[in-house]
């Protein structure tokens, strides 16, 4: 009976351990099971899963191109950067550290501040900024001493450097990081915040050649990021340098001319619209933007009534005055409604619709024919021309020659300008267009407002034999010919004769532009005095102190030389200065004077 | 094996001669110890990669040193004399339970669970001890109750209460995992004494219906790993990254492995607690499929042979005691390759000989002794030794 019992429980038991074993094979089947699918099935996949854990892709970025002047001078370049860098994990405590740098450079208490705070921050193992821009002194010095300093190292990044400082500072623009803005106008291109992209100018309009393209650092790394080694590595591509048409000798003359005035001075190729100058003034230094502001010079920079960052070259609108005296007397010429020899009385002013018009003479010029009335730019001789050609023959001749238009030059943010009509007043102030504003018009006051391009462009078009050229900024491919705007079909005779006026304006004996005549050359140009406050002036019924320095006239002056056989032509306004003759001429003079130098004596020298 | 041939008539409940030296060396199972050796050597090369190959040597001299004092006492439990765990198993199974309770009291804390006694020269956790106290505990207590007819709730609840007692000190601490190795453990020895099925299926649903009970008093990190273990994904930085770069490991390890010191995901630090827990995940990257099966089949060897010789015992005491060790150290495996594989939450239980730490490895190590031991004195019509 207990025997029976023992062999029962025996047998019961033994099936129970078998029945165990045969369970415990299936659990180990199914690990196999679950083994052979990750492992063998889907093996592949957790390998690339495992690949990208480890391999960590960055970024070597790509200098970006280099910009020279149409001499092949440098303008923008990439210079070291070099940076004092240490690995903490190597060079052991941070703060013992900057105490023993210190007494082989220069450390701000600021500066130790913000590097223990930066160590605090980041790993140990990641490089420590300590110091940037180091100087060649600086730099030979911590050189002879780097042994002594284990973990520590100089580190050379490409920085971009404008070596002329605030020269053509508007021109080549700066760059700035990257916003969602920059992102959305380049949609197929990827940029990582923190990356620096082309703001304004040429940096900004050339941003797609400059830029190059990145290069690729393969890094194994571990899961907290650690550099393991590197793995394989593509060099980035150098972004394209550019060729300006710029000069910098004629830049630096503009710049010197504008001195500390406001203002704008553009010199353009007549023969091609290559632009040769293009100076705003007051400047600022683009470096600052890469090296970073103090808050208080930011603010004073973009507070500055002056307003040093826009370009007012493209950015500003003037109203021409009486430089605008070129388009009329064109249109007046080619409507056959004036005769060049006709000639027209002025007593100082006109009385047209119950309002007096003045002529800037106030004893007035008598009668004078077109030529005297250019040369001494008589208002009310062109208040009786503008009365024979209504303001829309003025506002189609202003259309051909470019105002109220953008000229597409490669910079951003060119403004159009105004050319008025009846069409733009009804569209824009929806009011009817009145006679009296067609008088007004004549003499570029009113609603026409015109930039320093515009301007400069317009000249250029009438010293080459009426080509409006697209400005360009960089210079074509060999043989390449250039971009026109708009051939004026303006007929030879009637250009002939203004050109002779405007030869008169500089070297006629009664010239308004005798402070515009240049020493080697001879030149034809136009003055202009804007008024900035007339209807305040009018309103208010005083009469405001010139001396007031917001308030006085912009000077103007437009230029071209040698008369003869055009190569230069210059537009220059200088904010608030007064009379164009006396203030925007001589710059433009000055400017004239440099070239026409230099030209000479290039002629010398290969003559010799 | 003639020595004992007279004895083969005599009742179990007769007293057993000691056998001698020469014999228990006849009847040791070389086998087995071939096959432990194995999986230690394996453990100590895979540990010697999971630390970083020869920068932490210490680690490896440590384990190195473990395994052979554990060596040392599984032989000594293999050679020991007869009745000796039979007759102390609840004298150890208080002795453990005692340990337990100190560590609640006064344990060291560590990783936030209170799970280790600081002995000076080591650092024990009796939980591991328990598994094997417990074990021996209850098969004492079947072995005493005899065959008996039927097996009901009277003859039930002291077990029950013998492994209840242990399992509750554990999840205390907390350590969900080794409690619920010493349950199973436990509940394999209750089953194989006989536990009738109608209690077994009985006894399921009412844990079932104790779940929700049950999940409640888990701990936040306890329910965050269950849950993670239905979707890893979801949480991947934070309780789901040990799953995620875990399955990375071993899937990317392929069929024939990355080869030694070559696992990426191990030597980039991509994998945590790679040299306890996670190990496995180390030799199926290194040493791909094949190297896991390899290891599975040594672990099979073990189980098979610890199964072996549970049918094979001499008594009642050596059966369930030779079933539950067995049991013991292989659903470790089954528990630890599983959530290292993502089919199991992640509940801390180290892999057998293979994971870093001591107390496992001893704990294994006991058990193996044990299953010498019951081999060494199994039946003599068995045919003893291998």
């Amino acid at each position: 009976m207990l025997e029976d019992d023992h062999e029962r429980f025996r047998v019961d038991a033994r099936r129970r351990v078998l029945t165990l074993g045969v369970g415990a094979a299936g659990l180990f089947a199914v690990l196999i099971g679950r083994l052979f699918n990750l492992q063998v099935l889907r093996g592949g996949a957790y390998r690339d899963l495992a690949e990208n854990n480890r391999i960590s892709l960055q970024p070597l970025p790509a200098p970006r191109g280099r910009v020279f002047d149409r001499f092949e001078r440098m303008l923008v370049e990439n210079s070291p950067n070099y940076r004092l860098v240490a690995i903490p994990e190597i060079s052991g405590p941070v703060s013992e550290l900057v105490g023993r740098i210190r007494q082989i450079t220069e450390l701000s208490d600021e500066q130790i501040e913000q590097v223990l705070k930066q160590a605090k921050r980041q790993r140990a193992f990641l490089p420590l900024k300590i110091k940037s821009h180091l100087s060649w002194s600086e730099l030979s010095r911590i050189e002879t001493r780097i042994h002594e300093l284990p973990g520590v190292e100089i580190q050379a990044q490409a920085r971009r450097h404008y070596p002329h400082g605030a020269l053509l500072a508007h021109v080549l623009g700066y760059l700035g990081e990257v916003t969602e803005r920059d992102r959305k106008r380049f949609p197929n291109f990827r940029y990582r915040a923190g990356d620096l992209i082309g703001k304004t100018g040429i940096e900004r309009a050339f941003e797609t050649q400059l830029r190059g393209h990145e290069g690729v650092r393969e890094m194994e790394v571990n899961a907290i990021g650690r550099r393991v080694r590197e793995l394989a590595r593509r060099e980035p591509d150098q972004g394209r340098d550019l060729t300006l048409t710029i000069d910098l000798d004629l830049q630096r003359d503009a710049e010197a001319a504008l001195g500390e005035n406001s203002g704008a001075v553009v010199a353009l190729d007549p023969r091609n619209g290559e632009v040769l100058a293009m100076a705003s003034s007051p400047s600022y230094d683009p470096n600052r933007f890469i090296e970073g502001f103090r808050s208080d010079e930011w603010r004073e920079l973009i507070t500055d009534p002056f307003r040093p960052l826009s370009n007012k070259a493209v950015q500003g609108r003037y109203p021409p005055g009486s430089t605008f005296k070129i388009v009329v007397a064109l249109a007046a010429l080619e409507s056959g409604k004036i005769s060049p020899h006709e000639k027209l009385f002025c007593g100082g002013h006109l009385t047209r619709h119950d309002h007096r018009f003045h002529c800037w003479r106030r004893g007035g010029h008598g009668s004078v024919n077109l030529k005297q009335a250019m040369a001494q730019s008589c208002d009310v001789y062109f208040y009786r021309v503008a009365e024979k050609l209504g303001i829309d023959t003025i506002h189609d001749m202003a259309d051909r020659l470019g105002f109220g238009r953008q000229s597409g030059i490669a910079l951003g943010g060119e403004r159009r300008g105004i050319n008025p009509s009846r069409e733009w007043k009804k569209a824009n102030l929806g009011k009817i267009w009145f006679p009296g504003e067609t008088l007004i018009s004549a003499i570029g006051q009113g609603y026409n407002l015109a930039t320093p391009l515009q301007l400069a462009n317009m000249m250029a078009a009438v010293a080459n034999g009426g080509v409006l050229y697209k400005p360009t900024l960089v210079r074509p491919a060999r043989g390449r010919e250039p971009q026109v705007l708009r051939h004026t079909r303006l007929r030879p005779e009637d250009l002939a004769f203004v050109k002779e006026a405007l030869e008169e304006v500089v070297h006629g004996a009664r010239g308004t532009a005798h402070n515009g005549r240049p020493e080697l050359v001879r030149a034809g140009g136009k003055t202009g005095t804007s008024q900035v406050v007339r209807h305040k002036r009018e309103a208010s019924g005083k009469i405001i102190k010139d001396d007031d320095p917001t308030l006085r006239d912009h000077a103007l002056y437009v230029s071209y030389a040698p008369a003869d056989d055009p190569v230069l032509a210059i537009a220059a306004v200088v904010e608030h200065g007064g009379g164009g003759g006396s203030v925007a001429a001589p710059v433009v003079k000055q400017v004239m004077d440099g070239h026409f130098a230099r030209r000479k004596q290039w002629w010398e020298r290969r003559a010799l | 094996m003639s020595a004992n041939s007279g004895k083969r008539s005599a009742p179990l409940t007769q007293a057993e001669p000691t056998s001698s030296l020469q014999e228990r060396l006849y009847r040791f199972p070389w086998g087995l110890l071939i096959t432990l050796l194995l999986i230690v050597a394996v453990g100590l090369l895979v540990l010697y990669s999971a630390v970083g190959g020869g920068e932490s040597s210490q680690m490896l001299i440590k384990q190195g040193v473990r395994v052979a004092v554990a060596f040392v006492l599984m032989l000594l439990i293999a050679f020991s004399g007869e009745k000796f765990y039979r007759r102390h198993a609840y004298t150890l199974y208080l002795l453990v339970v005692v340990l337990l309770v100190v560590v609640f009291l006064s344990g060291v804390i560590g990783m936030g669970a209170r799970r280790w006694l600081d002995l000076g020269v080591v650092r024990l956790q009796p939980s591991e001890l328990m598994k094997v106290a417990l074990v021996l505990a209850l098969a004492r207590y079947f072995h005493d109750r005899g065959a008996i007819k039927r097996f009901g709730w009277r003859e039930i609840w002291p077990p029950l209460l013998m492994l209840a007692l242990p399992m509750a000190l554990i999840l205390k601490q907390p350590d969900l995992g080794t409690a619920l190795a010493v349950a199973a453990a436990g509940g394999v020895v209750i089953f194989v004494a006989g536990l009738p099925w109608r209690i077994l299926i009985g006894g399921a649903l009412a844990a079932a219906a104790a779940a929700p009970l049950l999940w409640q008093g888990l701990h936040d990190y306890q329910r965050r790993r269950v849950m993670t273990l239905f979707s890893p994904e979801e949480d991947p930085l934070g309780a789901g990254y040990h799953i995620i770069q875990s399955k990375i490991a071993v899937g990317s390890g392929g069929i024939v492995g990355k080869g030694f010191l070559a696992g990426s995901q191990n030597r980039l630090d991509f994998l945590p607690e790679r040299h306890t827990d996670f190990i496995f995940s180390v030799l199926a990257e290194e040493w791909g499929f094949i190297g896991a099966l390899g290891l599975l089949g040594l672990y099979g060897l073990i189980i098979a042979r610890g199964l072996h010789i549970a049918l094979n015992a001499r008594n009642r005491f050596g059966m369930l005691a030779a079933t539950g060790l067995t049991a013991m150290v292989g659903l470790q495996v089954v528990i630890n390759i599983g959530m290292v594989i993502g089919l199991l939450p992640v509940v801390g239980i180290p892999l057998p000989l293979v994971s870093y730490g001591g107390s496992s490895m001893l704990t294994i190590m006991i058990a193996m002794g044990l299953l010498a031991h019951i081999n060494i004195h199994a039946k003599p019509m068995s045919g003893g030794g291998v």
